[in-house]
C-alpha cells in the first residue's frame, strides 16, 4: 500500500556529499540528451551508466531500484502498444480497420518509434531517478534559493515537504488499525474505511497547521524561512566524472543519428 | 497515473511548459494577495498540498484490480479556487516524481496542464455553479471532485494523441483510442474517488465543521441542516 519514499534513500546514499549542483547538471544533461536523440541506442547507453553509478557509487538497494522500475515500465509497454498501433508506415506487418476512419497497423516505422518511445522513457526514468536517489530534497530547497525561486513558493515547498512526513506516519498507522479491524474485507467496506482515513488525515493535516502558526508565531516568523545552506565543495573527480559522462553521451547521440532497430 | 517521464517528444515538453507557465505565475500572483490578507494562509496551504500527496500515493480500491490513485486536486479547488491549487498541485507534482517516481521533470508541464489546471477548473466550474443552488452539497462534491478526474484523464489523453497523431483518422482517431484506454480505468476510478471524497466531506462536516465555514465552501445554513440530518456518521 505504501511506496518507500526515494527521499528516505536519498539522504543516506553514497553520494550525498557530492556537491548537488554537479548532480543535477548530469542528471538534468542526461535527461535532455535523451530527449533531443533521435535514435533509441543513446537513451539506452545513459539508462545502464545511470543505473550503474546509482546502483554502484551510490550504493542503492538493486532490488529496491528494480522496483521502481516495475509500475512505470508496465504502463509504458501499454502506451507503446497504442503508438505502435496508431503509427503508420509503408512496409506494413499486419493491418486491420477497425472502424470506417480508424484503422490500426503494425508496420517498420511503427515498431521502430515503439522501441524508440520505449528507450526513451528507461533513459528519461533512469536520470530522474539518478537525482531522486542521490540528491534530498533538502540540497534542492538550497539551489532552488540560490536560483531566486520566490520566497512564497519555497516556502510553501519546505511546508508541503515537512507535512508530508507527519501526515504519512499517521495514515499509515489509521491504516494499520483498520486493516487489523478488517476494515477492508469487502469492497463496501474498504470505500468507507478509505473515505474515514482520507477524511482523518484531512482533520490531522489541519491541526498539523493550526499547531505550525503557532509554532512559527512563537519564533517571531516574518514572511521566510532560514535555511541553511551547507557548502559542499566541487571535488575534482566527480566534476570530471560527470563533464566525461555528459561529452560522451552527446557524442553517442550525435554519432548515432537517427539509426532504427529495423 | 502522469505521463512518464521520456514520453512526449521534447517539442511537446516544451508547448505544455509555454502553457502551464503564465497560468502559474498568476497562481502565485493570486497566492501572494491570499497570503498578504491572511497570514495564517500559508501553513493552512501547506497541509493541503501535503494532504494532495498522500493522497496521491495512496492505492484507491478499484474494481479491475489495476492500482490507481486519487488526484485529490478536486477538494483543493474547491477550498482555495483553481489558480492556487495550480501553484500547489505543481509543487506536488514535483515531489512525486522525485519522491516516488511518478511522473516526471521534461513532462512536469503537461502534467501541470492536465491535473493542475484543466481539472481543477473543471471541479471549480461545477462547485460554483451549483453551490448556491439547492442540490444536495454532497451530490455537488461528488460531481466536481468526479469530473476534475475525467477532465485531468480528458486532458492527457490529448496531450497523448497531440504527440502521437494516428496514421489514418490523425489527431481525432488517436485521441479516441487514448480515450478508450483510460476509460476503461478512469472512469470507474473517478466515480470511486467522487464518491470517496463525498464520504470525507460528510465526516469532516460531521467532525469539524468549523474548517467548512471559515474557508467558506458552503454557507453556514447549509452545513447545518446537513449536520442536523446527517444523525449518526
Amino acid at each position: 500500500m505504501f511506496e518507500e519514499l526515494l527521499e528516505d534513500i536519498a539522504q543516506k546514499n553514497a553520494l550525498r556529499e557530492v556537491n548537488p549542483y554537479l548532480k543535477l547538471t548530469a542528471g538534468l544533461g542526461a535527461l535532455i540528451l535523451c530527449l533531443l536523440s533521435s535514435s533509441f541506442i543513446p537513451p539506452l547507453c545513459i539508462a545502464v551508466v545511470l543505473a550503474a553509478s546509482v546502483l554502484f557509487l551510490a550504493k542503492v538497494d538493486a532490488r529496491t531500484y528494480a522496483e521502481l522500475f516495475i509500475l512505470p515500465l508496465s504502463f509504458a509497454v501499454m502506451s507503446v502498444a497504442a503508438v505502435i498501433l496508431i503509427t503508420g508506415g509503408q512496409d506494413v506487418f499486419w493491418h486491420c480497420d477497425l472502424l470506417p476512419w480508424l484503422s490500426l497497423s503494425v508496420t517498420r516505422e511503427s515498431i521502430n518509434q515503439g522501441v524508440y518511445v520505449f528507450c526513451r522513457v528507461l533513459g528519461g526514468m533512469s536520470a530522474m531517478c539518478f537525482i531522486a536517489l542521490t540528491t534530498p530534497m533538502t540540497d534542492i530547497f538550497s539551489v532552488f534559493r540560490r536560483l531566486r525561486m520566490p520566497e512564497a513558493v519555497l516556502d510553501l515547498m519546505m511546508i508541503i515537504y515537512r507535512t508530508i512526513f507527519i501526515l504519512l506516519d499517521q495514515v499509515v498507522q489509521i491504516y494499520s488499525a483498520q486493516v487489523m479491524r478488517l476494515g477492508y474485507s469487502t469492497y463496501r467496506e474498504s470505500i468507507q474505511s478509505f473515505a474515514t482515513l482520507c477524511g482523518a488525515a484531512f482533520i490531522a493535516s489541519w491541526d498539523a497547521g493550526d499547531d505550525l502558526v503557532r509554532a512559527m508565531d512563537a519564533r517571531c516568523y516574518a514572511g521566510k524561512f532560514a535555511l541553511l545552506g551547507e557548502n559542499r565543495p566541487v571535488e575534482r573527480l566527480p566534476c570530471l566524472a560527470v563533464v566525461a559522462f555528459l561529452t560522451l553521451s552527446a557524442v553517442v547521440v550525435m554519432a548515432a543519428g537517427s539509426f532504427t532497430l529495423l | 497515473m502522469h505521463i512518464m517521464e521520456g514520453f512526449l517528444p521534447w517539442q511537446w515538453c516544451l508547448i505544455w511548459w509555454i502553457i502551464a507557465l503564465p497560468c502559474l505565475i498568476y497562481g502565485l500572483y493570486q497566492l501572494k494577495k491570499v497570503l498578504a490578507a491572511d497570514r495564517e494562509a500559508l501553513p493552512l496551504l501547506g497541509v493541503t498540498g501535503g494532504f494532495i500527496f498522500i493522497l496521491s500515493s495512496l492505492k484507491l480500491p478499484s474494481v479491475t484490480g489495476s492500482c490507481s490513485h486519487p488526484t485529490g486536486t478536486g477538494l483543493s479547488a474547491i477550498s482555495f479556487g483553481p489558480w492556487v491549487t495550480s501553484v500547489i498541485c505543481a509543487i506536488v507534482l514535483l515531489f512525486q516524481s522525485l519522491f516516488l517516481a511518478h511522473g516526471g521533470l521534461s513532462v512536469l508541464g503537461a502534467n501541470i496542464v492536465s491535473m493542475g489546471i484543466v481539472g481543477p477548473l473543471a471541479g471549480y466550474t461545477v462547485y460554483r455553479l451549483l453551490r448556491d443552488t439547492s442540490v444536495n452539497m454532497y451530490f455537488t462534491v461528488f460531481l466536481a471532485t468526479a469530473l476534475a478526474d475525467m477532465f485531468t484523464y480528458a486532458t492527457t489523453s490529448l496531450e497523448l494523441a497531440l504527440a502521437y497523431p494516428a496514421e489514418s483518422g490523425g489527431f481525432v482517431g488517436s485521441f479516441v483510442l487514448f480515450m478508450g484506454i483510460f476509460a476503461i480505468t478512469q472512469v470507474p476510478l473517478a466515480i470511486v474517488e467522487g464518491i470517496v471524497l463525498a464520504l470525507v466531506f460528510k465526516y469532516i462536516v460531521a467532525l469539524k465543521p468549523d474548517i467548512l465555514i471559515r474557508l467558506r465552501i458552503f454557507s453556514e445554513d447549509k452545513i447545518n441542516s446537513a449536520r442536523g440530518d446527517a444523525g449518526a456518521v
